[in-house]
C-alpha cells in the first residue's frame, strides 16, 4: 500500500476542496481551517491500489483529480458495489464507521489521481471541539455513505460525536445549563467574588478599622452579621426570627403581583404600539407624559384612589414596570427588520399570522431586556410604597427602623433587598434564555 | 412537479416608481419595461442604488408603483388603477441581507410558507421540507438554527424555502452578495441544479456581470437611476450549464460585449453620487 509521499497541502486549497465535497460543504469556515491543517496530499499512478478490502482503515480520502475505483466487497450488501470515484467524491469512510475497524472495499487508481488524505482519528478529534457542527458533518457522512454509495443504513452507522452536553438537543434546559457551565468556565465568577470580597473589605476598612467620620454612625460589618446571625437579636430581627422571612415573603409576593400584573398588560400594549402606526399616535403621548412621574409622586393619587392600602402598595409596585416593559416591547418591535415581515407576507401569511410569527418571537429579545429591568424597577418601587404603608415588607423594615434608630437592621434590610432583588432579575434572564435559545446558540457560535 | 410553459411569465410595461412624489421626489424607476418569458432566468444588472431593488418590490407587491403595469400571467398585478400589488406565495422573494426568521429551525422555516397557506398540515409541511432539503443537499442542518449555520448555506436554505411553496416566480435580490468567489460558484451550480428541477421564472438581481451571464437566459443591463433597461443581451450558451462555461469563447465574447454598457452606467452612477453627497 502506497503510504509514502504524504505532503503537506496549502489550508486555502484544501478549504476549497473540502467546500466542494457533500459532508463539509456546510461548515464553517473557521472549522474547514482546523481540518484543514490535518490534511495531506498525496499522489498514485493509474494502477496504484489504494487499499483492500480488511486492511486496517486509517484514513478517508478525498479525490482532487484523476479516477479511482472503488469496489465495495459483498459482505456490505451494497446495491450498486461498483463506483468510479472523480473530483469532490469522498471515500474510505470505514474510518469513521462505528463496528468497522476495517477497509470495506478495494481502491484501485485508473487515471493518475491527486489526493488529499485525513486521518479518521484526528478528524473526529477537531468535530468534537465542536459538537454541534460535527453532528452535522457526521450525518452528511451518512447521507452520503447510504445514497451514494447506496450501502444499507445498518452499516453506515457513523461514530457518535463524543460532546459533553447536548447543546444541538432543541428541547429542554439543555442549553441553559450549556451556558451555566461555559460560566464556570469563564473568570466571570471569580471576578464577582473578588468583587464582592473588595465591596465587603472596604466596608469593614472604612468603618471599622480606619473609623472614617463620615461613617461614624454607620453600622460595622461585624456588627451587623453577628445581629444578623444572632439567635438572640438585639434590634429583633435575624435569620432566627420567623418575622425576618415574613418579611421577604410579603416583599416577594408584593414585587411578584406587580410583575405579572406589569407584564400582563404592558407587553401587549407594547405589541400595539410597534405594530400600529394609528395606535401609537393614539396613545403614545399620553404614555409619555406619565411614565416621567416619578413614584412617589403618585403616592397620594394611589391612597385615595385605592381603599385597600395593599393594593395601593402593588399599584405603586407595578407602575414604573409597566412603564418600562411596555417601552422595550415596543422599541422591540420597531427593531424588527422589516424584511421578516415581508418575507412572512410572501410565504402566504395573512395580518394576524404575521402578528404571532414575526411580531411576537422578533421582539422577544427587546422584551426580555424590558421585564429585566422591570423586576428591577419594581423593587425599587415596592420600597417606596411600603414606605408608604403597610405593616410588612423589606421597604417597612428600612423605614421603621430608621425611625426607631435599629441602624444594624436597617442594613439587614438593606442587604436581603439587593440579594433577593439579585435572584429574581436572575430569574427573568434563565426564563429569556430558555424561551429564546436560538439567541443562546447564536452567541454561542459567537463565542466559538 | 407539474409546471407548464404558461407560467410566470412577467410583462413590465411602462413602470415609473418615485419616491415622495410631494417632497423630494426621487425617481427611482423611469419608463421601464421588460418582458420575462415563464421559466426563463432572468438577471438584472445594474449600478448600486439604480433602482432594482425597487423594480423588484414593485413586482412583490412591497410597494405602490406611481404608473405603468406588471403583469403575470396576463393578470394584472399591479397598474395605474390600483398602484399595489397583494403580495403572495406565487412571487416569493429572496431578500438581499437575508430573511430567514432567526428563531426559528432551518426546517421550521422551510415548512413555513404551506403551514400559514393551511395548504398542508405541521406533520406534513415538515416531511415536505425535509425531502426538499434532503434534495438541496441541506440534510444534517435542519435542526439547527439559521444563525448557527454558514451565510451560503443560509441562502440556500431560503431558496428552498421559497420554492416549498410551488411559486410562478422566484425573486432574487443579489443573493450571493456577501459571499466569497468560491462559495459563490458552489450557490451557482447550487441554484442551476435546483432550476433545473423546479423550473420556475427567476427574476435575479446581481452586481456581478460574470455571474449575470453564466446563470441568466436573458441580461437586463440597467441605466443608473432612474432606472430602466439599456440594453437586453439574449446568452446563447445553451442550459444546462456548468462550470466549463466560464471559460468558454463565447462567454468571454459575452463578457465583452456587455461589459462596456455595465461600466459607463457605473461610472454615470458614481459621478451622479458625488454630486448628490
Ligand atoms: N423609501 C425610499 N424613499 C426615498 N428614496 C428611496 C427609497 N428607497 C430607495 N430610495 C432611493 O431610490 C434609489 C433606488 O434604490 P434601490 O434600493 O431600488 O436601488 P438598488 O438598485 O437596489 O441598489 P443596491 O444595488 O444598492 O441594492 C436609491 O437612490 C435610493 O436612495
Ligand atoms: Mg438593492
Amino acid at each position: 500500500m502506497p503510504q509514502q509521499d504524504k505532503q503537506p497541502i496549502s489550508p486555502d486549497m484544501m478549504i476549497g476542496i473540502l467546500k466542494a465535497t457533500m459532508p463539509f460543504q456546510v461548515v464553517s469556515e473557521p472549522l474547514l481551517r482546523r481540518i484543514a491543517a490535518i490534511g495531506w496530499k498525496t499522489t498514485f499512478r493509474a494502477g496504484d491500489t489504494l487499499y483492500e478490502a480488511g486492511g486496517p482503515a486509517d484514513d478517508l480520502f478525498i479525490v482532487v483529480a484523476g479516477k479511482i475505483d472503488h469496489e465495495l466487497q459483498p459482505g456490505v450488501h451494497a446495491r450498486r458495489p461498483m463506483k468510479t470515484l472523480v473530483e469532490g467524491d469522498v471515500f474510505g469512510w470505514a474510518a469513521l464507521l462505528e463496528k468497522v475497524p476495517n477497509r470495506l472495499a478495494k481502491a484501485v487508481c485508473t487515471e493518475d489521481a491527486l489526493v488529499i488524505r485525513i486521518n479518521g482519528e484526528e478528524l473526529l478529534k477537531v468535530l468534537e471541539s465542536d459538537p454541534n457542527a460535527g453532528d452535522v458533518v457526521m450525518s452528511r457522512f451518512a447521507t452520503m455513505i447510504t445514497r451514494d454509495y447506496t450501502v444499507p443504513d445498518l452499516i453506515a452507522q457513523l461514530r457518535g460525536i463524543h460532546r459533553k452536553l447536548h447543546a444541538r438537543d432543541p428541547q429542554g434546559m439543555n442549553v441553559t445549563l450549556y451556558r451555566v457551565s461555559r460560566w464556570l468556565k469563564s473568570p466571570k465568577p471569580y471576578l464577582m467574588l473578588i468583587g464582592l470580597s473588595i465591596f465587603f473589605g472596604g466596608w469593614y476598612l472604612f468603618v471599622e478599622v480606619l473609623r472614617l467620620p463620615r461613617f461614624r454612625e454607620m453600622p460595622g460589618i461585624t456588627t451587623v452579621v453577628a445581629e444578623w446571625m444572632s439567635p438572640n437579636p438585639t434590634y429583633g430581627l435575624s435569620i432566627y426570627t420567623g418575622e425576618y422571612y415574613q418579611h421577604i415573603l410579603v416583599s416577594i409576593w408584593r414585587v411578584t403581583q406587580a410583575f405579572f400584573l406589569a407584564t400582563a398588560l404592558g407587553v401587549p400594549l407594547g405589541l400595539f404600539l410597534g405594530w400600529s402606526r394609528k395606535f401609537k399616535d393614539l396613545v403614545f403621548p399620553v404614555f409619555e407624559t406619565l411614565r416621567p412621574i416619578p413614584i412617589l409622586a403618585w403616592v397620594p393619587i394611589a391612597i385615595v384612589m385605592f381603599v385597600a392600602t395593599e393594593s395601593a402598595v402593588i399599584f405603586l409596585t407595578f407602575l414604573a414596570s409597566f412603564f418600562a416593559t411596555a417601552l422595550n416591547t415596543m422599541l422591540g418591535v420597531e427593531s424588527i427588520d422589516e424584511s421578516y415581515v415581508r418575507a412572512a407576507y410572501c410565504l402566504g401569511s395573512n395580518e394576524r399570522q404575521v402578528f404571532l410569527h414575526v411580531i411576537v418571537p422578533g421582539s422577544l429579545p427587546f422584551i426580555f431586556t424590558g421585564l429585566q429591568i422591570s423586576v428591577g424597577v419594581a423593587w425599587f418601587s415596592l420600597v417606596a410604597a411600603e414606605m408608604v404603608s403597610g405593616q410588612y415588607g423589606l421597604g417597612y423594615v428600612i423605614n421603621t427602623s430608621y425611625t426607631t434608630v435599629k441602624y444594624p437592621t436597617i442594613i439587614i434590610g438593606m442587604i436581603t433587598l439587593g440579594a433577593v432583588g439579585y435572584v429574581t432579575s436572575a430569574m427573568v434572564r434563565v426564563a429569556g434564555d430558555y424561551m429564546m435559545q436560538w439567541r443562546l446558540r447564536e452567541l454561542a457560535m459567537g463565542a466559538n | 412537479m407539474a409546471t407548464t410553459e404558461t407560467r410566470g411569465a412577467i410583462r413590465i410595461e411602462d413602470v415609473v416608481k418615485i419616491y415622495d412624489p410631494d417632497g423630494a421626489a426621487v425617481m427611482a424607476v423611469d419608463h421601464c419595461s421588460l418582458d420575462i418569458a415563464a421559466g426563463e432566468i432572468c438577471m438584472i444588472v445594474g449600478p448600486s442604488g439604480c433602482g432594482k431593488t425597487t423594480l423588484l418590490n414593485a413586482i412583490a407587491g412591497f410597494h405602490e408603483i406611481t404608473s405603468g403595469r406588471i403583469t403575470l400571467d396576463g393578470e394584472v398585478l399591479c397598474s395605474t388603477d390600483r398602484p399595489k400589488s397583494r403580495p403572495g406565495s406565487d412571487r416569493v422573494v429572496v431578500f438581499q441581507n437575508g430573511a430567514l426568521f432567526p428563531w426559528k429551525t432551518n426546517l421550521d422555516n422551510v415548512a413555513f410558507g404551506p403551514i400559514m397557506q393551511g395548504k398542508l398540515s405541521k406533520a406534513e409541511a415538515r416531511e415536505k421540507a425535509l425531502s426538499m432539503m434532503a434534495d438541496a443537499g441541506l440534510n444534517g442542518v435542519e435542526h439547527n438554527y439559521p444563525g448557527e449555520v454558514s451565510s451560503g448555506v443560509r441562502r440556500r436554505i431560503e431558496i428552498v424555502r421559497a420554492l416549498m411553496n410551488d411559486p410562478k416566480v422566484l425573486l432574487l435580490d443579489e443573493p450571493y452578495r456577501a459571499l466569497d468567489s468560491l462559495t459563490k460558484s458552489v450557490m451557482h451550480e447550487a441554484l442551476l441544479e435546483i432550476y433545473y428541477r423546479n423550473k420556475v421564472t427567476i427574476f435575479f438581481i446581481t452586481h456581478d456581470l460574470e455571474e449575470a451571464i453564466f446563470l441568466g437566459h436573458k441580461v437586463a443591463i440597467m441605466t443608473s437611476r432612474p432606472c430602466k433597461p439599456k440594453k437586453v443581451l439574449t446568452v446563447d450558451i445553451p442550459h444546462p450549464r456548468d462550470y466549463g462555461v466560464l471559460t468558454s469563447k463565447r462567454f468571454r465574447e459575452l463578457i465583452e460585449e456587455t461589459n462596456e454598457a455595465v461600466h459607463e452606467e457605473a461610472v454615470k452612477a458614481f459621478q451622479s453620487g458625488e454630486k448628490e453627497g
